[in-house]
């Protein structure tokens, strides 16, 4: 992996090669995790653009956690805590078959529902349970990016749901 | 299974066939899945990898052009350092030089221990950093040196040059006028294509171009060291104009001869006893008004 890079990643291809692998990963922690109020598209250019000045003395293993705690910085220079409101997208993932008012008007309230809750997660427990959930990432790739243990990863994971189900029931 | 490993699994996408026949009998299976589908309506809008790539090198390339900026700095230390070199340089090679107005007297010490004391509107250069190599001074005026021992010491005027190794000599170098007296060792005085070496006590006298030839002096050194200006058979026109050098006095004469020869001295420390030493030999009268002074024949 990044280990057979060289010294640093202050060669072009290899920082290219570095990007593809880690842009759309780093993007989409910080837009789970802060949202897209704060543009994490220009987040993730500025971590790279760091890192890139600082390729001589980032060490290659250590070039992925140095560009998630930039753009995790990043975003917390500007973030103070306020409520993370996601967007989600009008039309439903799948097309039931009795497409009726009520049910579009529940769907709609489950969903608006849904968009509070996860609001209220905590950004650990919101960012690892969306990259699961919605990134298809498994446990260990979470781990991996975040620099914690499966184990953690599990465990928020887990503590999302539950904390989603109860706050959906309550609304 | 517990139901809470199985969720867990459901989670991690790693149930097996008949793990997720057990999770499909949940009674709240169904909640669940429809958490899921929902949760993925909040897919972010796609993030175009290559675009942002080409966003970044675009924004990187930029950047470059800025990361030249290390050589501002470095340019902004050796312009500092040109600046301290080149002011170090100019003030060590640089001549010193050292002037005096009327009725004033200077005693320099030049960079070995030779000295050197000029007497009233009289200058005096010579260069600290090249002294070691070559001892010269250039005087306008009148000037009296003290040379130590060493290599040769050169006094440069506009009448003519004097070489010495170590001695004490007098230089005097007026318009029309160039007088040089040795005291001790030997001089060697070049005026024109003329080279004369004066003994101590000797003394090289031209005036008006007019080489004149006498040996008189028996003093330890020149007079006006001690605040006297002695003559010996010198034009009164030369008196007069050390006497205004003097005490900053502008002279006027009426009707008298400033060729005749005057041997006397003058004080330098009052203006009417000195006045009174030149004009009563001379059976000559004077007027002080201020700084002018008139001389008149009784």
């Amino acid at each position: 992996m990044i280990k057979n890079l060289q010294e640093n990643i202050c060669d072009e291809m290899l920082f290219n090669t570095f990007f593809k692998k880690h842009a759309k990963d780093l993007h989409d922690f910080l837009h789970y995790k802060f949202g897209n109020h704060l543009n994490p598209k220009d987040k993730v250019q500025e971590s790279f653009i760091k890192l890139w000045e600082n390729c001589g003395k980032v060490k290659p293993e250590k070039a992925k956690s140095y560009l998630f705690t930039v753009g995790n910085n990043l975003m917390l220079n500007e973030v103070k805590h306020q409520k993370v409101k996601l967007k989600y997208s009008e039309k439903p993932q799948k097309h039931h078959t009795n497409e009726s008012p009520e049910f579009l008007m529940e769907e709609n309230e489950y969903m608006q529902k849904l968009q509070a809750a996860i609001s209220n997660l905590t950004e650990a427990q919101r960012s690892a349970f969306l990259l699961n959930r919605i990134e298809g990432k498994k446990h260990r790739e979470i781990a991996e990016l975040l620099d914690i243990s499966t184990k953690a990863v599990e465990k928020r994971i887990y503590g999302a749901l539950k904390k989603l189900r109860e706050d959906i029931k309550e609304i | 299974m517990k139901r809470e490993d199985l969720i867990k699994k459901w989670l991690d996408n790693e149930l097996s066939p008949e793990e997720l026949k057990a999770f499909k009998q949940f009674e709240d299976h169904e909640d669940l899945v429809k958490l899921a589908n929902g949760l993925k309506r909040f897919k972010v809008e796609d993030f175009d990898t290559d675009l942002e790539l080409k966003r970044l090198n675009a924004s990187l390339k930029n950047k470059s052009k800025n990361r030249n900026n290390w050589i501002k700095p470095i340019l902004r230390i050796a312009a500092i350092l040109t600046i301290c070199f080149g002011s170090y340089y100019y003030t060590t090679t640089l001549n010193t030089n050292v002037t005096t107005l009327a009725s004033q007297k200077e005693t320099i010490d030049l960079p070995d221990a030779s000295i050197a004391t000029i007497n009233a509107e009289s200058s005096i250069t010579f260069n600290k950093g090249k002294w070691s190599e070559d001892r010269k001074v250039t005087l306008k005026g009148e000037g009296y040196f003290k040379v130590a021992k060493g290599s040769k010491f050169k006094v440069q005027t506009n009448n003519g040059i004097v070489t010495v190794l170590g001695t004490e000599f007098n230089v005097k170098d007026r318009n029309n006028y160039f007088e040089v007296t040795c005291y001790e060792g030997a001089v060697n005085v070049l005026h024109k294509s003329k080279s004369v070496i004066l003994k101590p006590g000797n003394s090289f006298l031209v005036i008006n171009g007019e080489y004149i030839d006498r040996t008189d002096v028996s003093l330890k050194n020149p007079s006006w060291i001690d605040n006297e200006s002695r003559f010996a058979s010198i034009p009164l026109k030369n008196i007069l104009l050390e006497l205004e050098r003097q005490y900053n006095v502008t002279i006027t004469v009426n009707n008298i001869d400033e060729e005749q020869l005057f041997t006397g001295s003058f004080t330098h420390n009052d203006i009417d006893v000195a006045l009174k030493a030149i004009t009563l030999p001379l059976n000559l009268t004077y007027v002080k008004a201020n700084s002018m002074i008139i001389l008149e024949s009784e």
